[in-house]
């Protein structure tokens, strides 16, 4: 037996905390910040949460707990996840299904930290950049590796030698979103970017350079989200959740070809099939982007293009705003700010509610395709917005 | 002789007699009573079948590059001499794959399913670290 939960459930209101550099906040006060702005917008008060579902700094022990307190917040249901940037659209996606369950009524969703001051508020904070890493992990670090970006970098390598990608390909990826950022006046990275210039950038772990690498800010975002019945007595025309689906590659990135046809296979497909619609019916979509090459794996496996196409499709100018399919149309992680998938899904309601002005606004948008990734990259989370119910 | 200044987390519990074998000289992996498979990193149960009977086994340290990423920035002080420097993914001709180094070649000459084969490189008098040397064809 099952039970679909498409229109049954909308995004209703959506805030954001000031994004960049913005050391006078922690990681809990910008998400509160971000969750207020959130209810306001949907028209509701404190007293009609009684869900909450954070994420936020990884070493924040019950995050939930924390955000709530800040909020004073008394609520039926409430957790933090773990799945690591694919959290914020699985946790939409659960907040549905808690409703459904009958254990709240209404939910914020949201996720928050404080990434750029955390390593420049202070003399102190710049010297941990400065030093080694603080935990190391045996079969890797004795040989060097170090960080996320090497996991997209030996995918994006095998890759490449598989299916004739380039780099100039990606960089039509860096290229397309930092020209979505340059018109949001909240994006983090607003100065032009060329190919030329992306070609020339210093290398990070080769075949990935710094424009390859999302950019870490201060931020936070968080949505509302409540029974379709309800949200239409509310203040913003709902986002519909139309799909969602999840595809967790559990066995590992470096097994099997889990690092080139991902788990986004699995989400894709379930989302689809829950929306009952294809790829072809998307108007936009919002990608998780911690690194270029992630989100051509994840327009692959999401079925915009096929495998091995994913470097042609991007090329052709696909994600630009005037392009087949507007991508990251706020700029993405890699031009407005990474906060792990979580203003992507803002993007996304805020395109179906089509309330930017039109140098923004992707034209009759219905659709908008929001994914996440993380957790040790294996996890993978779709989620799909729409204008209508169905 | 300088200090050795790069990370070597300790062996665990489940780690150790790979560990052992890598200081005399030998790549050993568990493999499976029950269906034969071969895993890495070490665990309890064998992740194709569950079966909590294994061995660890001798590999022939023979396989190829999966692939690779080419460090151009130090994450720790150890290996800012050695910039740029190749993590690379080594599949042995068994199954597991390996995240190591590749000596006796440089950065530039790597490729996805070059073949390599196993070398032992004592770096301390207690420690002692798989990597992977080219195969010459000739
Ligand atoms: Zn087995």
């Amino acid at each position: 037996m099952s039970t679909n939960l498409s229109g049954k459930y909308a995004i209703v209101g959506v805030g954001q905390s000031p994004l960049g550099k913005v050391p006078e906040l922690g990681p809990i006060g910008l998400f509160a910040v971000a969750a207020k702005n959130a209810i306001e917008d949907a028209g509701l008060k404190k007293e009609d949460v009684d869900g909450l579902i954070t994420r936020g700094p990884d070493d924040v022990y019950c995050h939930h707990q924390r955000v709530g307190e800040a909020l004073g917040l008394n609520v039926t249901f409430s957790t933090s996840t773990a799945n690591g940037g694919a959290s914020q659209t699985m946790a939409v996606a659960m907040a549905c299904m808690a409703i459904e369950a009958g254990v709240c009524n209404t939910v914020v969703v949201g996720y928050g930290r404080d990434t750029w001051s955390r390593t420049h508020r202070n003399a102190e904070a710049k010297q941990a950049v400065a030093s080694s890493p603080r935990t190391y992990s045996e079969f890797g670090s004795e040989f060097g590796r170090f960080g996320a970006p090497v996991n997209y970098a030996v995918s994006a390598r095998r890759h490449m030698e598989r299916f004739g990608t380039t780099k100039a390909q990606l960089g039509a990826i860096a290229v397309a979103f930092r020209n979505h950022a340059r018109k949001n006046p909240h994006a983090f990275m607003k100065k032009p970017l060329t190919l030329d210039e992306y070609l020339g950038a210093r290398l990070i772990v080769d075949p990935l350079c710094l424009f390859d690498c999302s950019v870490f800010i201060d931020g936070a975002g968080a949505v509302v989200v409540t029974s379709a019945e309800r949200a239409r007595d509310l203040r913003q025309p709902p986002a519909y959740v139309r799909g969602f689906g999840f595809g967790n590659r559990l066995s590992g990135w470096y097994n099997d070809d889990n690092m080139i046809n991902t788990g986004a296979k699995e989400a894709g497909e379930a989302a689809y099939k829950m929306a009952g619609i294809g790829p072809q019916d998307v108007d936009t979509a919002q990608i998780y982007d911690c690194f270029t090459h992630m989100v051509l794996l994840q327009l692959e496996d999401y079925g915009f293009c096929a495998k091995g196409e994913g470097g042609p499709f991007v090329g052709s100018g696909a994600l630009e705003f005037d392009g087949v399919l507007p991508t990251n149309t706020s700029g993405g992680q890699l031009s407005e700010g990474h906060i792990e998938g979580m203003l992507q899904v803002l993007e996304g309601a805020r395109q179906v509610r089509r309330e930017h002005t039109p140098d923004r606004q992707v034209k009759d948008c219905n659709i908008a395709f929001v994914s996440g990734h993380g957790g040790n990259t294996v996890c993978q989370s779709a989620l799909i917005l729409g204008r209508e119910a169905g | 002789m300088s200090e050795y200044n790069k990370p070597l987390p300790p062996p665990t519990v489940e780690s150790e007699p790979f560990w052992d074998g890598c200081k005399r000289h030998e790549l050993v992996v568990p493999r499976c009573d029950a269906c034969l498979n071969h895993w890495f990193p070490p665990t309890a149960t064998c992740p194709k079948c569950w079966s909590t009977d294994w061995t660890w086994t001798g590999v022939s340290g023979k396989g190829k590059i999966y692939s690779f990423g080419v460090y151009h920035r130090a994450y720790h002080k150890g290996f800012a001499d050695e910039l740029p420097y190749a993590l690379v993914v080594v599949e042995l001709d068994e199954g597991p794959r390996l995240t190591t180094n590749v000596v006796g070649c440089k950065p530039d000459e790597l490729s996805c399913d070059m073949p390599v084969e196993v070398v032992f490189d004592d770096v301390t008098e207690d420690r002692t670290l798989y990597k992977f040397k080219p195969v010459n064809d000739s």
